[in-house]
């Protein structure tokens, strides 16, 4: 019974476990700037994982995504900042938000859930679309959000960037909501509707003959991954403690797809390999970038390397392993006798 | 009146595509509890007839009453709902779903639970014999598999009336043969009315005992298969010339 349980959440579990172990090594061995590198990956974690709900389920590619991490990092820096600025800079703001202060449970959870409900509302027309249309009208609703907040001068300060939010982000509480996530997507996963939208994804017009409504699975799943876009841009904000609008914008989009693409849209293990894989050798060469010492020595790489190491992981994947490096499949049971590969499939188990 | 209007009956159904007409015209009846052959030649209109009695292509003029409720205007997912399921020409799995979640998946958007979609999925599955092939990916099923797959799962939906579009296409003989019985027995199994769309003579033959004849977009005779062999209109129209049509019909 523990066993069965066990190999049904192996998925994520296979996937919490070494996490876990890298932060374990960087809470209690890494130097302040590794702990931050850990921490930052793992926010990347919550925000893959929430792309990879939409995105990999549906089939149908977002580039709206990262405006509802905006939505709720702006919401929770309204509930949570500068409670004696907020009146004079963000006038704009409704009484309840201008002249209060909240605690930041509340705060991050209420967020969360307005990133969530921003996400419906953005879906119950986005998601009338299909195919390539729906992808560029996402791309449409990330620069209409984008222009919004960087004009709303007494709402959000436009495009200068509020500061001093409570930083109460630690490695740990970053792993806690990216299993939170995980856990999210993978029972999503395996769900019926779940299920339902990833039959859409390989056959529209089969799955519309099963009976099943496109455009309502599309906009559950969506809405259910503007809420984990949420919790990133709730942890986000209070990680660095200071948020502007043109963080969540095209740099930020790109980068977490490209996460997504690497690792494989198609599983929750791709997505979080992709985090891991393009955050280390992102690091790294930032580090080195910034310059090293061997033996007595600085050197550093060109600046801009990093872009251009990044562009080749990402070409070299599509020539070689279109699927990404995990191929779309989960993590497999390690202790079982030989199994096929689809046995484990999206948790057919 | 209503009591003798069971079944799936299309009325008069015109298709136009601008100025090519698909349909001009066609009645067609099926009932409950029987295998019903659509036949015609390539271009006579059977899939659009499909597609219109399936939700896919609205009807110009013309309405189709399941069980004597009009079904003009429901979409595919609604027609699928209400009791009319399909397979599709081309099998049409969901390639990276395994062969059970394929059925699964239609079990489920006929509004059940998951765990009797999961029952029904292994049920259907048993009745194809790829119980074995539950785990494998749909989209590396050999080509008898896949089809005998793609009508499970419309069965899968529990409908009133199937509709399947040429399941034999690319099928060598014994397939055939094993198909032809599977589709015969599905009426009474399923308690299911089957429309069947096929170019193989031998499977229509042997599954049905009423066939239909399209023929340039209209209804052209309908009767047992012995009538329609012997129907100088039918082979006319199949062959384009009324002296070699034994050979194949």
């Amino acid at each position: 019974m523990v066993l069965r349980l066990l190999k049904q959440a192996w998925p994520v579990l296979g996937l919490l476990l070494p996490l876990a172990v890298i932060v374990l090594l960087a809470d209690q061995f890494g130097s302040i700037s590794v702990e931050r590198s850990v921490t930052e990956a793992l926010i990347k974690i919550v925000t893959v994982v929430g792309l990879y709900i939409f995105i990999g389920n549906s089939g149908v590619v977002s580039f709206g995504h990262v405006s509802f991490m905006a939505i709720a990092a702006y919401a929770t820096a309204w509930q949570t900042c500068c409670s004696a600025l907020k009146p004079i800079t963000m006038s704009g703001l409704p009484d309840f938000l201008r002249s209060h202060t909240y605690p930041v449970l509340p705060a991050g959870i209420s967020a969360a859930i307005l990133a969530s409900i921003a996400a419906f509302v953005f879906g119950l027309i986005l998601m009338r679309l299909s195919g390539i249309a729906a992808s560029i009208s996402t791309l449409a609703a990330l620069f209409i959000l984008n222009v919004v907040y960087s004009n709303w001068d007494k709402v959000t300060m436009g495009t200068a960037s509020i500061v001093g939010l409570p930083t109460y982000v630690t490695p740990w509480l970053a792993f806690a909501v990216a299993g939170l996530a995980m856990v999210i997507a993978y029972l999503f996963q395996i769900s019926s509707w779940g299920l339902a939208l990833r039959a859409t994804r390989e056959d529209e017009v089969a799955a519309r003959a099963s009976g099943i409504s496109v455009y309502w699975m599309r906009l559950a799943a969506f809405t259910l991954s503007g809420l984990v876009m949420g919790m990133a841009g709730v942890l986000h904000a209070h990680f660095l403690g200071t948020i502007s609008v043109d963080t969540f914008f095209l740099s930020l989009t790109f980068i977490t797809l490209t996460m997504l693409v690497v690792g494989g849209m198609r599983s929750l293990s791709g997505a979080v390999l992709g985090v891991v894989v393009i955050s280390f050798v992102t690091d790294i060469l930032r580090r080195m970038e910034s310059g090293v010492s061997v033996s007595g020595q600085e050197i550093a790489i060109p600046a801009g390397s990093q872009e251009v190491v990044l562009a080749v992981v990402m070409l070299l994947v599509l020539i070689f392993r279109r699927d990404g490096l995990t191929k779309g499949r989960e993590f497999a049971w390690p202790f079982a006798r030989r199994q096929s590969i689809s046995e484990t499939k999206h948790g057919d188990a | 009146m209503l009591a003798q209007d069971g079944g799936l009956h299309a009325r008069d159904v015109h298709v136009a595509f601008g100025g090519l007409k698909a349909l001009k015209g066609v009645d067609l009846k099926l009932r409950q509890g029987e295998v019903l052959g659509l036949i015609g030649p390539n271009g006579a209109g059977k899939t659009t007839m499909v597609n219109v009695l399936t939700g896919f292509q609205a009807a110009t003029t013309g309405d189709v009453t399941l069980d004597g409720r009009s079904l003009k205007g429901l979409g595919p997912r609604n027609v699928a709902r209400a009791g009319v399921a399909r397979s599709f020409q081309a099998a049409r799995l969901f390639r990276d779903l395994t062969v059970r979640q394929n059925l699964e998946v239609a079990a489920i958007g006929s509004g059940r639970k998951r765990k009797e979609a999961r029952a029904k999925a292994d049920a259907l599955l048993d009745w194809i014999g790829c119980a074995d092939k539950a785990a494998m990916l749909a989209g590396s099923l050999p080509y008898g598999d896949e089809r005998r797959v793609g009508i499970a799962r419309a069965l899968a939906l529990s409908p009133k009336f199937v509709l399947l579009d040429e399941p034999a296409s690319g099928m060598n003989d014994q397939e055939c043969d094993e198909l032809m019985l599977l589709i015969a027995g599905i009426p009474d199994k399923f308690a299911c009315g089957v429309l069947l769309i096929e170019h193989n003579m031998q499977v229509v033959m042997g599954a049905c005992r009423r066939v239909h004849v399209l023929d340039n977009g209209k209804s052209l005779a309908e009767g047992t298969p012995a009538e329609m062999r012997a129907n100088d209109e039918v082979r006319r129209a199949y062959l384009g010339s009324k002296n070699t049509g034994s050979q194949v019909i």
